[in-house]
């Protein structure tokens, strides 16, 4: 069976914002003197992986790694400078829950515009509008502003939007580990009837247990690059063993001087 | 073979529609406040400017316009509209930053939803226009009836030009305030408050080299002469719309891919 994602070496390259000219002035004068300096930063390098149907992939690293940008680029929100990503279905995409609230509006005028954000038509979600309140579980306090609400319920809603509907690709960043202990357990058994349904599951997360108990496979960026790729008891282990005493560069351990962290 | 699809595209803005309705309702609704005094206050400033230009043109100027109030406050509301909708475009991706970076949305949603509220703004200033039309005697003639396809015509012009600048904002700050210096030099090679007459025959090309001109006596012909603007006016409007919004949305989908990472 084909993948439902791949991904053929993608690199991708921020400019960094000191070098960056912020406005047409600047961008007047570097030109002037000789041509603009630029420092690239890859945040990727030459990934490529595929994903089957059905699969959840768990996805590790520590700060910089990549993972966000990788997830970004799973997503649509950024394009890969080069190689390119492929993914044969509708992706939900929940890189941040509650990006695009209104904190003057209320909960369920938030479940809409966030709803329309992700290209759902206003009949789509008053069809869905009961069943997202419900499994908010925020009850009448859905029609007070959320600038009212506690970070917790403001992550709950979104949580809840943001699956309401059948996707074939979850790609999830870091947004479990921000609820209470019950809502995790909730969110966890929605993933897994969304995965029952035949979802394809992408999560990055610093929490192993998070991601021992979602997914079936493990990816492990560092620098860029895919350091580990396998069974997550395996990869999250070797990850481990090097999250505070080495630095690695493509799955080799080196020992790091004080000085260079 | 399954079909392999990533970002979301132009065509894909058909699927938005009710996206930027509510973006439109939402702007609408800052603007005026949810209270008529709203409306009252955004329509002073075109109003108060029509009665210094009124005061100007019939005293110091002594020049005879027939229904030179109608002609002015049309010229005013046009410019307001296209003046406004094209720095509120260059803003509406720098706005909505935070968001671009993290749900796939369409950009061009932003610049679109920009222009239409604007649209709706140009389409409720036309009560004040009527009513001073009302007041100074003005009669509407048959060719009133053209004035949507000409504010269509105008709104796809102005569409264009938001989506070829607003990109630009977004990867220079300063852009913003550049546009606002040329858009006040072309206002004054725009006939807005002045009649084309009063342009010297040999300076005249440079008043016709300007593209707004025409989309504005587009505009303006069906309510101030009653007819519909003749027909090489017509089709040089609509030939300018056409290719502003073409160019537009081609350099919008071009830079598009590049936003995020200057946001």
């Amino acid at each position: 069976m084909s993948p439902i994602i791949r991904l053929d070496g993608v690199s991708l390259r921020y400019r960094l914002a000191k070098q960056r000219a912020h406005s047409l002035k600047e961008y007047a004068i570097h030109w002037m003197k000789g041509g603009l300096v630029y420092e690239d930063l890859w945040a990727l390098r030459d990934v490529s992986f595929e994903v089957g149907r059905g699969e959840s992939v768990g996805v590790v690293g520590r700060n910089g790694a990549g993972k966000s940008t990788l997830l970004k680029v799973l997503c649509g929100v950024l394009e890969p400078t080069r190689g390119s990503a492929r993914l044969a279905g509708r992706v939900a995409p929940i890189l941040a829950l509650g990006a695009g609230f209104d904190h003057e509006l209320t909960g369920l005028e938030n479940v809409y515009l966030n709803a329309l954000l992700l290209g759902r038509s206003r009949r789509e979600i008053a069809a869905r509008a009961g069943h997202i309140v419900e499994f908010s579980g925020l009850g009448d306090l859905i029609r007070a502003p959320i600038r009212s609400y506690s970070a917790g319920m403001i992550v709950r809603l979104g949580f809840a939007v943001a699956t309401a509907w059948r996707a074939d690709i979850l790609v999830l960043d870091e947004v479990l580990g921000v609820g209470d202990a019950a809502f995790v357990k909730r969110c966890e058994a929605r993933l897994a009837e969304l995965r029952r349904d035949g979802a394809t599951v992408v999560l990055a997360s610093h929490v192993p247990d998070e991601i021992l108990a979602n997914c079936d496979r493990c990816l492990w960026l560092e620098a860029g690059r895919i350091a580990a790729d396998g069974e997550p008891r395996a990869v999250l282990d070797a990850y481990a063993s090097t999250r505070f005493d080495g630095v690695v560069s493509a799955g080799v351990v080196e020992t790091a001087s004080p000085s260079s962290a | 073979m399954p079909v392999y699809k990533r970002r979301a595209a132009m065509g894909d803005l058909l699927r938005y529609r009710d996206l930027v309705l509510a973006l439109v309702a939402r702007d609408l609704k800052v603007r005026y406040r949810r209270s008529a005094i709203g409306f009252v206050w955004t329509m002073l400033q075109p109003l108060l400017t029509m009665g210094v230009l009124m005061v100007v043109f019939s005293t110091a100027f002594r020049f005879e316009v027939p229904s030179y109030p109608v002609y002015a406050l049309a010229g005013i509301l046009f410019w307001n509209f296209f003046a406004q909708s094209v720095v509120a475009s260059m803003n509406s991706l720098r706005g909505n930053a935070n968001l671009l970076l993290k749900v796939p949305v369409p950009k061009a949603i932003f610049p679109l939803a920009t222009v239409l509220s604007g649209v709706v703004n140009l389409v409720l200033a036309l009560v004040p226009l009527a009513a001073i039309a009302l007041v100074t005697g003005h009669r509407f003639g048959p060719g009133l009836w053209f004035l949507p396809v000409a504010i269509a015509l105008a709104a796809l012009f102005t569409l264009g030009v938001g989506l070829a600048v607003s990109p630009l904002a977004v990867f220079f700050t300063d852009i913003v305030e550049m546009v606002g210096v040329i858009l006040t030099t072309v206002m004054y090679l725009t006939p807005v408050f002045y009649p084309l007459e009063i342009v010297p025959e040999r300076y005249r090309w440079l008043v016709d080299l300007n593209p707004l001109r025409h989309v504005l006596q587009v505009f303006r012909d069906p309510i101030v002469t009653g007819h519909v603007a003749p027909a090489g006016e017509l089709a040089l409007g609509v030939l300018l719309a056409v290719a502003s919004f073409a160019l537009g949305a081609r350099s919008f989908a071009r830079a598009a891919s590049r936003i995020p990472f200057y946001l």
